[in-house]
């Protein structure tokens, strides 16, 4: 029987630049393909309209809808994964973004789980956002990108 | 049980980001000016200095494998209510990714809701954050560039 968990992940990451520049960071694919794994990101970031991840090869594998929107300050996105072999239950990715002083950000990203997941997923959702978040953070302090080999999918066959 | 993981990949090698972890030069900059007392030998005594000459926490090196892995009994010593908690651990592992290292810093005791590890889970993030600066800047973050005021 597979383990199955509501339990919520959180990143905190604190980064010397500016909330507009995190927030640009997190919602251009100018940004995204250097940090998040090559994806672009599709969506006019209002509140209600719908969102995408697509990968480098064309294919969408993560959408959802803009729950809450506050630039620069707060950021909620539903996360529904297509990785093709079964329908996932859909959780809740949070950003918020705070000044803390002397030109530094704290990042707090929180990945909420409404309906059990297996625990399997949760797992890869804590390796994925250490890589994703310190590649951002690598590249609006440094203007380069961290380049952490891709992983690969779990569930990429049948398709 | 309690129980912090704080995974942050850095773009550096095991070797420097072994002695950011551990030398003093380093430790002032990013670890809110804080130093390490410590042979870094198996079974050696361990302290955290703050800058005012307290002993922040100590403990004893339970296993160490430069660059690569650290374990450190860990037990606050300037705040009664944390000190009283006893003995926490706190695991260091460097692993190379690629062009990259992931540091992993597991920080955990034998107790549930311990007050020790609900405090090193607002502490960690920041220090870890600034040591990457540190370390891919040349910068650490002025967050945690002096001990906090009131502490």
């Amino acid at each position: 029987m597979t383990e199955m968990t509501t339990e919520s992940t959180v990143y905190v990451t604190y980064i010397a630049t500016t909330p507009e520049r995190l927030w640009a960071a997190l919602t251009s694919s100018e940004f995204t393909t250097r940090y998040f794994f090559g994806r672009t990101v599709e969506s006019d970031w209002k509140t209600g309209s719908p969102w995408l991840l697509r990968m480098p090869n064309g294919r969408v594998d993560v959408k959802g809808e803009v729950r809450e929107s506050d630039p620069p300050r707060k950021l909620v996105v539903s996360w529904n994964i297509d990785w093709g072999a079964e329908k996932l239950p859909e959780a809740v990715v949070s950003y918020e973004i705070e000044t803390v002083g002397g030109g530094v950000v704290r990042l707090t990203m929180t990945e909420s789980h409404p309906t059990p997941i297996p625990a399997a997923l949760l797992e890869g959702g804590r390796k994925g956002w250490p890589m994703i978040l310190s590649g951002l953070k690598t590249l609006l302090e440094t203007g380069k990108p961290l380049g952490i080999p891709v992983p690969q999918p779990p569930k990429e066959r049948g398709k | 049980m309690s129980r912090f993981v704080h995974v942050i990949y850095i773009r550096t090698t095991p070797e420097k980001l072994w002695d950011a972890l551990t030398k003093p030069e380093f430790t002032r900059a990013y670890w809110c000016a804080t130093w390490q007392e410590c042979d870094w030998e198996a079974g050696s005594a361990w302290r955290l200095m703050i800058p005012d000459g307290r002993i922040g926490d100590s403990g004893e090196v339970v296993e160490i494998d430069r660059p690569r892995r650290l374990v450190l009994t860990w037990r606050n010593e300037f705040l009664p209510e944390l000190r009283a908690e006893g003995y926490s651990r706190a695991t260091f592992e460097i692993e190379q990714v690629g062009d990259t290292v992931k540091l992993t810093v597991t920080h955990e005791m034998d107790r549930d809701d311990s007050k020790l590890i609900d405090g090193v889970s607002n502490g960690w993030p920041a220090i870890l954050s600034s040591l990457k600066s540190l370390l891919e800047t040349g910068t650490a973050l002025a967050v945690t560039s002096r001990w906090p005021d009131n502490v």
